[in-house]
């Protein structure tokens, strides 16, 4: 099967074979019409490459969980967002962001072996979703897997990534790009909480790194934001650009070296180099915006 | 007369906004395949519209050191279909899987942190026309 048969071409064809034979039908301004139709195609092709036609990535939560447990600082549950909480988000915008922060710490105390407490936090995931209207974005049987799998970490890990992924894809398709821009903010936040709690706790070069990295993760965040012109958003994504300027701070030096390329194993190793220099008072400031930004949204009750 | 028209695009538009998700959806599903069970996905799935094989669409992506990146590109229902190249913040090629008969994963061991941009094209020899690109993500740590 060819998939290309039936791709949109058809379909815009169609439309412009349509509005061509309406449109010598009647005494109208053939340019508006066309503008009105291009704007059209315009609003579809966006709705499928996100952003102004631009796609975004943004560092899985899961990734920077992995690299704390690594570093050898124990689980906290006190860090965390408490999973009895639901109920006390009371708008779609802290439900979405605080869906992302449920799921970072899904990952979190699944890392840890922490089965309870994960299943404390499966339960405000479903509960979540369901407020959210999208409880089809949490596939009934994934859920049930990941129940299934709670007591083994590595499952945990892959499956918890597969559901995010999963919920990520429902919602692009159906449209709530503002709801899946908000979930992945949720669960960045919370991972730069783990990441300067951690460091706080024991102060190391991987976790620091780790921090500062976190520049273009930020500043696509900016963007995917700041396609929503809501209020709650727009102040969020101010926060986010207060939290840009220290980053402006932080230098990288980069030093390309040839990668080298295994045909066989179908993998390829990246030998360039970066360094980082960040001061510790800009770690300093970024841990207390990073900690506003945060208590505003698990804290928020009416807003 | 030409809010008709207008509706009538409208309409027609939304209906192949709608199975095109539909087609994007089932070239995703076929596209996860390779993300195998030793990597974990980074919760995003990134899917473009493309309306020819001249069109790319690029994002950025921070690749963490010590780590293993895979990724899968897809397009179509059958593999090679979507060529994707790597590149380093100054664009120098790292990797394309043009010079790889166009597979449709590949793995990259990542030594230290660097910024990429992604790029993914539909391979107008395979399947001239526009397509639904699917990129996917997943890692591992050393």
């Amino acid at each position: 099967m060819n998939i290309y048969k039936n791709m949109p071409n058809k379909h815009f064809f169609a439309i412009i074979i349509a509005t061509g034979i309406f449109a010598s039908c009647g005494d109208h301004k053939k340019d508006e019409t066309k503008d009105e139709i291009v704007e059209a195609v315009d609003t579809v092709k966006n709705s499928v490459l996100n952003v102004g036609g631009e796609l975004f990535s943004v560092p899985s939560p899961i990734q920077t969980a992995l690299l704390i447990q690594k570093s050898g600082i124990p689980y906290d549950k006190s860090t965390l967002n408490a999973s009895n909480k639901v109920n006390t988000f009371s708008t779609d915008f802290t439900r979405s962001l605080n869906l992302g922060i449920y799921g970072a710490d899904l990952g979190y105390v699944s890392l840890y072996n922490q089965t309870q407490d994960a299943l404390g936090y499966l339960a405000a995931v479903k509960q979540l979703a369901d407020k959210l209207g999208i409880s089809a974005a949490f596939d009934a049987s994934m859920m049930e897997r990941i129940q299934k799998n709670v007591t083994n970490k590595d499952s945990m890990m892959v499956l918890v990534g597969i559901a995010y992924r999963s919920s990520d894809a429902f919602l692009k398709s159906n449209q709530r790009n503002d709801v899946s821009s908000l979930v992945l903010t949720g669960g960045w936040i919370e991972s730069m909480h783990f990441s300067v709690t951690a460091y706080k706790s024991k102060p190391t070069n991987d976790v620091k790194y780790r921090i500062a990295e976190q520049k273009l993760a930020l500043n696509s965040l900016i963007k995917i934001l700041g396609n929503n012109p809501s209020k709650e958003v727009v102040d969020l994504t101010a926060q986010f650009a207060d939290l840009s300027k220290v980053y402006e701070g932080i230098s990288f030096k980069y030093n390309f070296v040839e990668p080298t390329t295994d045909t066989l194993k179908k993998i390829t190793i990246i030998n360039s180099t970066t360094e980082v220099f960040i001061s510790d008072e800009q770690i300093k400031l970024i841990s207390q915006k990073i900690q506003e930004i945060r208590n505003k949204i698990v804290n928020a009750t009416q807003s | 007369m030409k809010k008709f028209i207008f509706l009538l695009s409208f309409v027609a538009l939304s209906l192949s906004f709608n199975k095109l998700n539909a087609q994007c959806d089932t070239i995703a599903n076929i596209c996860a395949k390779h993300i195998i069970s030793t990597f974990v996905s980074d919760g995003q799935q990134y899917r473009a519209l493309l309306l020819n094989s001249e069109e790319t669409a690029e994002f950025h992506s921070t690749f963490f050191g010590e780590t293993t990146y895979r990724i899968a590109a897809c397009s179509g229902t059958s593999d090679g279909n979507l060529i994707f190249n790597i590149y380093d913040q100054d664009r120098h090629l790292l990797f394309t899987n043009r010079t790889q008969k166009n597979a449709p994963y590949w793995d990259f061991k990542v030594k230290s942190t660097l910024e990429t941009i992604i790029e993914g094209q539909l391979d107008g020899n395979r399947n001239p026309g526009s397509g639904c690109a699917v990129i996917l993500i997943g890692f591992k740590q050393k």
